[in-house]
């Protein structure tokens, strides 16, 4: 069990003389025994940050912190952690029995029928016992993810790093395989790091989440909090699915009535309060609001016309053209819509998130009712 | 595989093997006809109509051969040079196509042209320079100087980059994770991974110095080094040639192989159509 | 957060953007290692491949004299000496050697057999191994495979001792292969005396050498096309002689080119076969380039001469080899 400071931690490449960040500035305290997902983008620089922590990969500045013992230039055995990696990477020439045992028998120093203890009672656990002396290349997509699991637990770490575990599995196995890393994660009280691109995965699985893009954090905290206070638009884009829509507005403030004005005949009054107090100073704002958040209703609201409806069995996905702008919404399945239909959508003010318009970051979002759900594990949201 | 062409018609198809076994009687002959020359008698080769069938004469023809000419010796020559090279270049090459499949270095992608710049280079742009190279080392008229020289095989390292390439960099790294060093990497993860591609280089690599012949016959003096081209090469070069002896020489140089390839075929064929 | 902080994200987000795929291929860096297992491999390499290279060419603006004697380079450092020995002492003679070569009567006569064979070899060659590999490809042939490691077992052969069965086989007296045109009532061929017979017995034993593995390349080509081509084709209407010649022919078309290739820079190399079989008679009829090489350097020891000779053949082989890497990167 290892609490984990990564500080300042930059990653250049430097491939042919022209230097690539792939990762700027990470700064993370990540606390014992708590399970983190870095969620992003292809090419956001979760990765890159993994395999650093993991010592696979060096950095360009900063430094890495193992509770308490800087750990920046030790090579991945001298940090005591364990991988699971996308593709499985089994070692094909293995049977599943050395797999596991490769590791031990490598650097711990054990004797061979302690290895073989080890070997049978971690297999156990993951209930793969049968598959001892099978090669990988005999087993199915979810065995070979339980035997990768194993290898990594076997070695009783301070430290599980987990990359993309779940992409190549389907979608019923992932959310068994889910449940079965969180429970191990649990029982052994280690530390988990786990990369995703998938949000909901993300939003899931972790006792906090931090959202990177562009090799920078974007924003971290528990799955609740960035979802309801994103610190900028890219956040609030990312999180969620659908994702939230977007539109540039107008600010129009005129006795003390502020009025957001858009595209197609976009109307909207804030109410007096905070959000119209953070609008005021702005001529034009990024106007975000959930899927979720629109309804339809019989009069006021704005006129749109409905272009695509995706059926999801409880509710429809509804995507409406208002102007040039299509938006989505997600509408319960017993109002019946089709394509070409002229509805009027509506949404409470309070679901409102808006953004500056430069800089991208959250003017307004719905903090007031995030207060309710905060843990004292107060989180460090920071603002790019 | 029912297709239009299943229902081809009967002579059409009788033509086909009658054509595919004409060619196989013309690859045979040879072979046969070099078995049935070994085991006859030196008398009886020389009868008309010849012999058609094989005789028990091996041995005796295989003593009267080894009383001129220590052929045995070349065979195990060939053996050892053939085998000691191809070990010794299988791992060269591995190490060096690894290096290049599987790190980033300076300078990595000129140093890999220039040794693929070489692979259309003939083999006899060597033989004078090494020929004075080696009076120069003292190594004229030894083993040492047959393999020296082909070790840094262009094609070896072309190919083992190539199937390294494939190596999951995952793989690596799992092995990195599980504390192995990078030699054991190396070593207990790459090479078994790649087992089927060394098995078909080093039948590349075996053939290639099992075939020598103008590189040794430069180099070689004694008798006793000469490998088994040298040898058949020195048996038929004399005034009164012994066409039974040269035949027993040629079928112990090409039985052994003909076995050894329908043992290892998958391998052979691989080498064959990778090394184009 | 300030505006031009956030201008600077923006300007890594397209670096980014562009060049994420090298970023996400780039590879462990771990110093010294990857040096440490290329080193073996270019020391070796430098000294007896690239050095010959270079040794060969500066030769050939040479004439012999002898083994070298003396140093070619030296360092002193006092406390460290060391010289580079000269290997061979030599004259400067320019580019006598390569005037040299063109009025060679023997020389040019080694180009005009090496081409005479080539060009007796190579079409039965290409044309037998194309058709046997077309039939062993067809669908209904059965036992394919055996068929395709019997037919290709002369690629196992020595190419010495195969030679020496050739050299048996097509001897004049009592070769195998006179015997039976003789039985069959057909005039015997003087295999040995005439010059154009000598070539055809060396381009015979170099076809039953090469077809099994040519075939074997022409095989593995053929599988290599997509099924679908010709269920396209099929479906298109079209005939089995149409099928060949609009499917067959143009997706093996870069393998028949290797084929060729490949075949022409080993007749430029030949050296066993007329070694043995022919010993490059009758009246150097056979001799070839590199036979010629080999008797320039070591029978008379004009090393430098025979530097030249090499070289037209590296020229040969160079250009060849490029055309085929260039068409076999298409």
């Amino acid at each position: 069990m290892t609490s984990i400071d990564l500080d300042n931690v930059s990653k250049v490449y430097d491939p042919n003389g022209e230097a690539i960040e792939a990762v700027s500035d990470l700064d993370i305290s990540i606390q014992d025994g708590e399970f983190l997902v870095f969620v992003g983008p292809s090419g956001c620089g979760k990765t890159t940050t993994l395999r650093a922590i993991a010592g696979l990969e060096s950095i360009t500045d900063g430094s890495i912190v193992f509770g308490g013992e800087d750990v920046t230039d030790a090579r991945p055995r001298e940090r005591g952690v364990a991988m699971v990696f996308q593709d499985y990477a089994l070692y094909p020439h293995m049977t599943v029995r050395e797999n596991i045992g490769f590791g031990l028998r490598l650097s711990s120093g054990l004797s061979e029928q302690e290895i073989e203890r080890r070997v049978e009672e971690t297999t156990e656990m993951l209930g793969i016992e049968d598959l001892l002396d099978d090669q990988p290349g005999e087993l199915s997509g979810g065995q070979q993810q339980r035997v990768a699991l194993g290898r990594a637990i076997v070695r009783d770490p301070s430290v599980f790093l987990l990359d993309e575990p779940l992409s190549n599995l389907d979608a019923k196995l992932r959310t068994d395989m889910r449940k079965e890393i969180l429970r191990l994660q649990q029982e052994l009280e280690v530390t988990a790091i786990y990369v995703t691109h998938d949000q909901t995965e993300a939003m899931a699985m972790g006792d906090r989440v931090a959202i990177m893009n562009h090799g920078r954090l974007q924003q971290i905290g528990p799955p609740e909090a960035v979802y309801l206070d994103p610190a900028n638009k890219f956040v609030a884009g990312f999180l969620g699915s659908p994702s939230m829509n977007f539109l540039e507005a107008s600010v129009e403030s005129t006795d003390g009535t502020t009025t957001l004005e858009a595209d197609g005949e976009f109307r909207h009054e804030l109410p007096a309060g905070s959000v119209a107090s953070s609008a005021t100073e702005y001529d034009r704002v990024v106007v975000g609001i959930r899927p979720e958040d629109l309804e339809i209703v019989e009069t006021g609201g704005v006129p749109v016309e409905v272009t695509v409806v995706e059926a999801m069995g409880d509710e429809n996905v509804v995507y409406v053209d208002l102007g040039s702008t299509e938006l989505t919404a997600r509408i319960d399945s017993t109002v019946r819509l089709s394509r070409g239909d002229r509805i009027r959508i509506d949404f409470d003010s309070d679901d409102l998130y808006l953004f500056d318009p430069d800089t991208e970051a959250a003017l307004e979002t719905k903090t007031a009712q995030l207060t309710a759900y905060r843990e004292p594990r107060q989180a460090d949201a920071t603002n790019p | 595989m029912a297709t239009a062409s299943d229902s081809k018609s009967l002579p059409v198809r009788f033509a086909l093997y009658i054509t595919l076994l004409v060619i196989i009687a013309i690859t045979f002959i040879p072979l046969y006809w070099m078995v049935v020359a070994a085991t006859l008698p030196q008398e009886e080769f020389f009868t008309l109509p010849p012999r058609l069938l094989p005789g028990t004469h091996f041995l005796e023809n295989l003593q009267a051969l080894e009383a001129r000419f220590p052929y045995l010796r070349s065979v195990w020559n060939s053996v050892f040079v053939a085998t000691v090279y191809t070990v010794i270049s299988l791992f060269l090459c591995a190490l060096a196509g690894f290096a290049f499949a599987k790190y980033e270095f300076k300078y990595r992608e000129p140093l890999f042209y220039f040794i693929l710049a070489t692979l259309v280079l003939p083999v006899q742009i060597m033989i004078i320079p090494m020929y004075l190279l080696m009076a120069q080392f003292g190594l004229l008229d030894t083993h040492i100087a047959l393999i020296l020289p082909f070790l840094a095989n262009p094609v070896g390292i072309f190919l083992m980059r190539q199937s390294m390439l494939s190596i999951p960099d995952s793989l690596l790294d799992a092995a990195r994770i599980d504390g192995a060093s990078e030699f054991q990497i190396f070593y207990r993860i790459a090479l078994p991974a790649m087992k089927p591609m060394l098995a078909a280089l080093a039948v590349i690599l075996f053939i290639s110095q099992w075939n020598a012949f103008l590189y040794p016959l430069v180099i070689l003096e004694s008798e006793e080094l000469f490998t088994i081209p040298l040898a058949i090469e020195r048996l038929t070069g004399h005034q009164r040639i012994y066409f039974d002896q040269i035949m027993v020489a040629a079928t112990i140089a090409i039985i052994p192989m003909i076995v050894l390839f329908l043992w290892l075929q998958e391998h052979f064929v691989r080498g064959f159509t990778n090394s184009m | 957060m300030s505006l031009r902080d956030n201008r600077n994200v923006k300007s890594v987000k397209t670096s980014i953007r562009t060049t994420r795929n090298t970023v996400r291929d780039a590879l462990p860096t771990v110093p010294g290692v990857p040096y440490l297992y290329i080193l073996p491999f270019y020391v070796l390499f430098g000294l007896f491949l690239a050095f010959p290279v270079v040794y060969t060419l500066y030769l050939s603006f040479f004439e012999y004299q002898g083994p070298g004697s003396g140093t070619l380079l030296e360092i002193d450092l006092v406390v460290f000496e060391a010289g580079v020995p000269r290997i061979s002492s030599l004259e400067f003679v320019g580019l006598h050697n390569y005037r040299r070569l063109f009025g060679d009567a023997l020389f040019l006569q080694s180009v005009e057999n090496t081409i005479i064979i080539t060009l007796i070899q190579m079409p039965l060659m290409v044309i037998v191994s194309l058709a046997v590999a077309l039939m062993l490809h067809a669908k209904f042939v059965r036992y394919s495979g055996y068929f395709r490691t019997a037919i290709a077992l002369p690629v196992t052969a020595n190419y010495v001792a195969y030679s020496a069965i050739f050299l048996v086989m097509f001897a004049e007296n009592f070769g195998f292969i006179n015997y039976m045109l003789a039985s069959a009532g057909l005039p015997t061929i003087p295999w040995r005396t005439d010059g154009f017979w000598a070539k055809v017995s060396l381009a015979l034993a170099l076809d039953w050498r090469w077809m099994g593995y040519n075939m074997l390349i022409l095989f593995a080509g053929l599988q290599g096309i997509d099924r679908r081509l010709y269920e396209a084709a099929e479906i298109d209407g079209a005939s089995r002689w149409e099928k060949f010649r609009y499917v067959t022919l143009p997706q093996l078309r870069p393998i028949l080119l290797f084929v060729i290739i490949l075949s022409t820079i080993g007749a430029l190399q030949l050296f066993a076969e007329p070694m043995i079989i022919t010993d490059g008679g009758p009246a150097n009829q056979t001799i070839t380039v590199v036979m010629y090489m080999y008797e320039e350097a070591f029978s008379r020891f004009n090393l430098g001469y025979a530097s030249a000779i090499t070289y037209a053949l590296v020229v040969f082989v160079t250009i060849l080899a490029y055309v085929q890497l260039k068409l076999g990167g298409e």
